[in-house]
């Protein structure tokens, strides 16, 4: 906890890349120092939503 | 335990009850993950036994044995039991063994919690069992537990709701020590993303556990409430609606899928490493696929029901969203082969089970992709395809998993090496009958033959007779396990500590047995 705690942008980042499935060595170990549990949890909920109303925007173009 | 550290050395316990009462009250977690073990063998042998009256049955057309109502019986129970009586206590007997021993903790956060989470589950089966024998017989509506067939049924229906209740009370309680147990009690040094991948898929599936188990005993309450408190949730003649129980069923019932398979990925995520000599490819990406998968199960639930009518962009939504969910499996499973690729590999009995794993789990998730497109699902929906893609998933994806970590830490449990020759012959017989039984299925399906009926057109004899010597083999090829595992309880050449020259963890560091207390003092991880 002495390392200063990331952004919520690199939390976002880090649970949009996890959603594809890979990361960047450096930028793994940097996410793995400077974020926090809630920090990935809450960014990881947030993406949950976005990628529900992704999906339904996609339905919406399909019957639209 | 006494303060006392002169005793502290002391590999047993002072005291404490012998005989029955020591398992009873035990609230050491080697005992109660031997409990739940045992419980789980004894009830796949009950319900295997079931399997083979189905495919008995089924190994001709027209009724041979048993009477069709019974039948329907026969294929709920061993639905009903293999999931929550087999596979999940399986589960939780992994977890109380392993999960302690890999993260360094002397036990169990709730060690009297842990005692009673196991000792409901015998009350649970018992009152599986004895509906056999109450008056109209047991369950006859398929474990899903549908209405309106579960609102008209006799007093075995009751039971199999209290049956439900406790045991979803009970994965909860386990749920709740697992996630305490992991998340507080780490030995120094073992942040979140050093955990071995199995504690890490158990974490997950704890969560899971405690999200989707109150919706169950929710839906299964308003069963119960319908059928003797005079409500109507589900019954459309008093303004309730029967779909409405199929939606709450399946948002528990899918990432009940999840539940089943995520601790199956953690295992196998342990073992390919170890018996290729090299560590995990992608770590961090198994994490965090699991946590999509966890995730995403949530959105998928209504692809269970495409065929009970739902609005052509509801199909549309499930359907992408349950096709999605192929892409962090596919990571999964593209990381199992390049932690293999170019490694030392042998293939001693727990690899031979985890890299068949890796094969037939991908057929089953194939087939699930089928399954996911509504045109074709509207097709093969409640036919013997869905009867094959589940199977795929469940017996050489959860069943072979359970069997590959069963044999790779057995050593630890007993001290002493299973038979590797009685391992291999156990290994080629499964694999070989669980497809002889299985694969067949996809035929009889897409070919129209609906799942659970004793009876079927003589267009369907060859591959059913097919399916039912394969799975008479199946089901004896079983006996040669537990032939394997009472002989390494017995006795056999002793287990060195790592007891596999690839082992990596916090568990092989331990003697072999490993003793009644472990990690009294905490290690520490660098």
């Amino acid at each position: 906890m002495a390392e200063r705690r990331g952004s919520n942008l690199q939390a976002a980042k880090a649970v949009f890349w996890s959603f594809f499935g890979v990361r960047k060595k450096t930028h793994y170990e940097d996410d793995a120092v400077k974020l926090t549990p809630v920090q990935v949890i809450v960014a990881g909920l947030i993406s949950l939503v976005l990628f529900i109303f992704a999906v339904l925007g996609v339905v919406w173009l399909v019957t639209s | 335990m006494s303060n006392d550290a002169a005793h502290a050395h002391d590999d047993h316990s002072h005291g404490h009850p012998t005989g029955i009462m020591r398992w009873l009250t035990t609230t050491n977690h080697k005992d109660i993950g031997s409990l739940y073990m045992w419980f789980a063998g004894f009830m796949f042998l009950v319900a295997g036994t079931m399997a083979l009256v189905i495919r008995a049955e089924l190994f001709q057309p027209g009724l041979q044995f048993v009477h069709p109502d019974f039948f329907n019986q026969m294929t709920t129970l061993h639905g009903l039991i293999m999931v929550f009586g087999v596979i999940m206590p399986a589960w939780s007997g992994f977890a109380n063994w392993q999960i302690p021993l890999m993260i360094g903790a002397p036990d169990m956060a709730f060690p009297r919690l842990n005692n009673w989470g196991f000792w409901v589950l015998p009350v649970a089966a018992f009152l599986l069992i004895l509906s056999l024998f109450m008056p109209g017989g047991a369950v006859a509506g398929g474990w899903t537990m549908y209405p309106p067939l579960f609102i008209q049924g006799g007093i075995s229906y009751d039971m199999t709701i209290f049956a439900v209740h406790i045991l979803g009370a009970s994965s909860i309680m386990g749920s709740i020590n697992i996630i305490t147990t992991i998340l507080n009690m780490r030995a120094p040094g073992m942040t979140l993303m050093k955990m071995p991948l199995f504690v890490w898929t158990w974490l997950i599936t704890a969560y899971l556990l405690i999200a989707t188990v109150p919706v169950l005993a929710g839906a299964v309450t308003m069963l119960l409430t319908d059928r003797n408190f005079d409500t109507h949730f589900f019954n459309a003649a008093g303004g309730g609606d029967p779909v409405m129980f199929q939606h709450i069923f399946w948002f528990f019932g899918h990432p009940e899928v999840y539940i089943l398979i995520l601790p199956a990925f953690g295992v196998v995520s342990q073992i390919i490493p170890t018996f290729a000599r090299k560590p995990l490819f992608g770590y961090a990406s198994m994490v965090y696929a699991t946590a999509s998968i966890a995730l995403l199960s949530f959105i998928v639930w209504a692809h269970h029901m495409f065929t009970v009518g739902m609005p052509a962009a509801a199909q549309l939504f499930f359907m992408y969203s349950t096709m999605l969910i192929a892409v962090p499996t596919g990571v999964k499973v593209f990381n199992w082969v390049a932690t293999m690729w170019k490694g030392s590999m042998t293939f001693e009995t727990p690899m031979l089970f985890a890299v068949a794993f890796v094969c037939l789990f991908t057929i089953g998730g194939f087939s699930g992709l089928v399954c996911a497109m509504t045109p074709v699902d509207i097709q093969i929906h409640d036919t013997y395809y869905v009867v094959a893609h589940f199977h795929y998933v469940l017996v050489s994806g959860a069943l072979f998993s359970i069997i590959a970590g069963i044999y790779y830490w057995l050593p630890k449990w007993t001290g002493h090496m299973y038979d590797e020759k009685l391992g291999k012959l156990h290994f080629w017989m499964s694999v070989i009958s669980m497809n002889i039984t299985f694969f067949p299925m996809h035929f009889l399906g897409l070919a129209g033959m609906p799942r659970r009926y004793a009876d079927y057109a003589l267009q369907f004899a060859e591959f059913n007779a097919i399916a039912s010597v394969g799975a008479f083999l199946f089901g004896f090829s079983q006996l040669i396990f537990l032939v394997v595992i009472l002989k390494a309880i017995k006795g056999g050449q002793k287990a060195t500590d790592q007891v596999w020259e690839g082992a990596d963890g916090l568990e092989w560091t331990v003697p072999s047995p490993a003793p009644y207390h472990t990690f009294e003092t905490a290690p520490v991880v660098k």
